[in-house]
């Protein structure tokens, strides 16, 4: 069973499609990256998911039933536009955040103040918000969302404004819940951040889902095989291999189309064993950044 | 509605209203402003009381001027102020050459005025006044009476009237009032119940405005600060809403308790009389129908002010939507305080009935009449149906507003939100 079910989710506002009949889904144990340029689609998609913008068709689905208010209290939510009350002491901030979860008690705060002592703010716990600096008011978020142990941690755009230390924070908590097999969903335009961390994605464009599925076999699927050859002797023999698809000979040069983006390797082996004197071999694997300056630059060129 | 998670916010908006340094000024500052206001009201009026004056009587007649000059050396001598008199023959002819010899002292203020009572006077009581202020009705209303006397003194010589006849004559006419209401036993109305009315609309009119004031500049806040979005992932706009309204509402209501707990103590023990003019005709059902309108006009006025703070992202261009509300308390206060004079007036009659204005206006009305208690109910009936209108119409504009931010939004779009589905 999945995890979350997106369905056909659609949002109109006045008269914008801010998305658009978007479906796709989310695994259990996964990290998810909804990914998509500003303005596609990624936070209108992630506020329906979040029940906070009633969406004017589909539906959310979480382990086959429809999400309500009680999804919140599973969930851990890191908005893009975040900030706390600036007048509110830090574990006063963060009791009161964990409580409208539904945690209260001696054990929330206790793992509070644990959370503030891995960050080095434990000594800032009676401070005002306003007090601390930008970076760690940012920790305090990451610290609230994760409090009440959501089953969901839900971000977007969570590496927008983040220094260095804080971005490497965040990166650990997403590896350390992804450990505990907690679903991790997060929204981001920067394609490096959603290759290294997520291994599933959608591709979301003009408010569509344009692109969904596990990112190896995207990947795969979209990486580059064609090996562009520039070589001196008898290549017959590609003719006869299981891997090699298509050779097309084009007197300097030839292209040879491999089945799969991995055999790349294995056509250079062969080229080598075989006595051909390679001058150029040149195999590319695609990244994601590659897909989707592919998928939606065709789209804007389709003139949408 | 009311839920945990609303409850949790419930307790956080008392945590930093109840119990904060800001409940504990307010709750004194106000009274003292209230104080400062009518304090200087009269000091104002006993101010311009204190100034000294300098006044010249000129008459036709030496015995007008003898017997006004030994009434008016009656006069008890102020501490704060003095006029002082000059006495002077003078024809009517002769009053402008007069005047033009004094014009600059008049002008200058040395002079005060020119008294010039003619021998018309003793037959018609016109007596013209010369000034550079001719209407100060302060100055006026010293002198006035023992001129008064002289006139009606002289007119009545030789009329053989007795002593007390002429007393008589000279008295003005004193009404005392008394009211007629359900409870067959009839009191001698003291001016009690109109400081209490005026009390309570001065205390309802103040508190809506801060209070209001200050739950719009809290949204506001909320939604400049961004936390609101971090709130919507774990409640829902309505319980938010709600929780802060109710939190607020509460301690508005704690603070009025406090102000008005001198008044239970007055009229729930006999630990102070009152003197017999300031005797107060209120009883606890009173106050509890004073408490339970103002949880209305709480309830009611903190939605209106919630969604203005939700439509704007900063207190300026919230000021422009502040107005309609403002003016929804302030015309009602003007009506309210003006009915003092005449609770029974055509206008106060229909404003208590009105939306908005009946919150305002039917507790000062109650306090200065007795109104049959169907009314009472239907005013509540009517206030209780406006709030819960508000409050949906409100929840839907917050909803949408305070996930808005950017643009100051125009007025049309606002009412396009309400079919939203947000």
């Amino acid at each position: 069973m999945y995890a979350l079910e997106v369905k056909n989710l659609s949002k109109n506002f006045n008269g914008i499609k801010a998305v658009d009949d978007a479906s796709f889904i989310v695994p259990e144990g996964s990290v998810f990256g909804l990914i998509g340029r500003n303005g596609a689609g990624k936070t209108t998609t992630i506020r329906m998911m979040m029940n906070i913008y009633v969406p004017d068709s589909g539906e959310v689905i979480l382990r086959g039933t429809k999400i309500g208010q009680e999804f919140k209290d599973k969930v851990g939510y890191l908005p893009e536009e975040r900030g706390l009350y600036k007048k509110m002491k830090v574990m006063d901030t963060l009791l009161f955040l964990a409580e409208l979860k539904g945690k209260t008690g001696k054990e929330v705060e206790r793992k509070a103040l644990n959370y503030l002592k891995r960050f080095d703010l434990a000594e800032r716990k009676n401070s005002k918000i306003e007090d601390l600096s930008k970076g760690n008011q940012q920790k305090i978020q990451f610290i609230a969302a994760i409090l009440h142990d959501p089953e969901f941690l839900i971000f977007d755009e969570p590496f927008a404004g983040l220094d260095p230390i804080n971005t490497d924070l965040l990166k650990d908590i997403i590896l350390e819940k992804k450990e505990e097999g907690k679903v991790i969903i997060f929204s981001t335009h920067l394609m490096d951040f959603a290759e290294k961390l997520s291994d599933h994605i959608a591709m979301i464009d003009h408010g569509k889902i344009i692109l969904q599925g596990s990112l190896s076999e995207i990947k795969s699927e979209f990486a580059q095989r064609n090996v562009t050859l520039e070589a001196v002797g008898d290549l017959s023999f590609l003719d006869s291999e299981a891997f090699v698809e298509k050779v097309e000979n084009f007197g300097n040069t030839v292209a040879i189309k491999v089945k799969e983006a991995s055999q790349t390797q294995d056509l250079l082996k062969l080229l080598i064993q075989n006595d051909v004197k390679v001058n150029k071999f040149a195999a590319n694997e695609i990244s994601l950044h590659e897909i989707f300056v592919t998928l939606a630059g065709k789209d804007s060129n389709n003139g949408k | 509605m009311v839920n945990r998670r609303t409850f949790s916010i419930v307790k956080r908006e008392l945590k930093v209203k109840l119990f904060s340094r800001t409940f504990i000024i307010m709750t004194l500052l106000i009274p003292i402003f209230m104080l400062g206001i009518m304090g200087l009201q009269t000091f104002l009026f006993q101010y311009s009381d204190g100034e000294n004056a300098f006044l010249i009587v000129a008459s036709e007649s030496q015995n007008v001027l003898d017997n006004i000059q030994t009434e008016l050396s009656k006069m008890p001598k102020n501490k704060d102020g003095n006029v002082e008199f000059m006495f002077e023959k003078l024809d009517k002819q002769k009053i402008e050459t007069r005047l033009n010899n004094i014009r600059a002292d008049i002008l200058e203020e040395k002079i005060t005025g020119l008294i010039f009572i003619s021998d018309q006077a003793l037959k018609n009581k016109q007596v013209e006044y010369f000034s550079k202020n001719p209407n100060n009705n302060i100055l006026l209303n010293k002198i006035k009476p023992p001129i008064n006397k002289v006139l009606t003194d002289m007119y009545f010589v030789g009329k053989q009237l007795s002593r007390e006849e002429l007393e008589f004559a000279k008295d003005d006419v004193d009404f005392n009032g008394f009211r007629i209401s359900a409870d067959k036993e009839i009191k001698e109305e003291g001016i009690g119940n109109t400081i209490l009315s005026f009390l309570f609309t001065f205390l309802l009119y103040m508190s809506l405005l801060f209070t209001g004031q200050m739950t719009m500049s809290a949204v506001i806040e909320e939604k400049s600060n961004k936390i609101v979005e971090v709130l919507l992932s774990s409640v829902s706009s309505r319980e938010l809403m709600t929780g802060k309204i109710i939190g607020t509402a509460i301690t508005a209501l704690v603070q009025m308790a406090i102000w008005l707990s001198p008044l239970i103590i007055l009229i729930s023990t006999t630990w102070f009389v009152l003197p017999p003019e300031f005797t107060l005709k209120l009883s606890i059902w009173h106050l509890l129908f004073f408490m339970l309108n103002y949880f209305i006009a709480l309830i009611t006025f903190l939605g209106l002010f919630a969604t203005v703070g939700s439509i704007f992202d900063n207190p300026q261009d919230a000021q422009s939507g502040i107005w309609p509300i403002m003016m929804l308390i302030i015309i009602p206060f003007f009506i309210a305080i003006g009915m003092q004079t005449n609770p029974e007036n055509q206008i106060a009659r229909i404003a208590s009935f009105v939306p908005f204005a009946s919150l305002i206006i039917m507790p000062a009305r109650i306090t200065l009449v007795d109104i049959p208690l169907l009314q009472l109910v239907l005013s509540i009936i009517i206030n209780i149906a406006v709030m819960i209108l508000i409050f949906i119409l409100a929840g839907k504009i917050y909803r949408v507003g305070i996930l808005i931010t950017g643009k100051k939004p125009k007025w049309s779009e606002v009412v396009k939100w309400f079919k939203y589905n947000y």
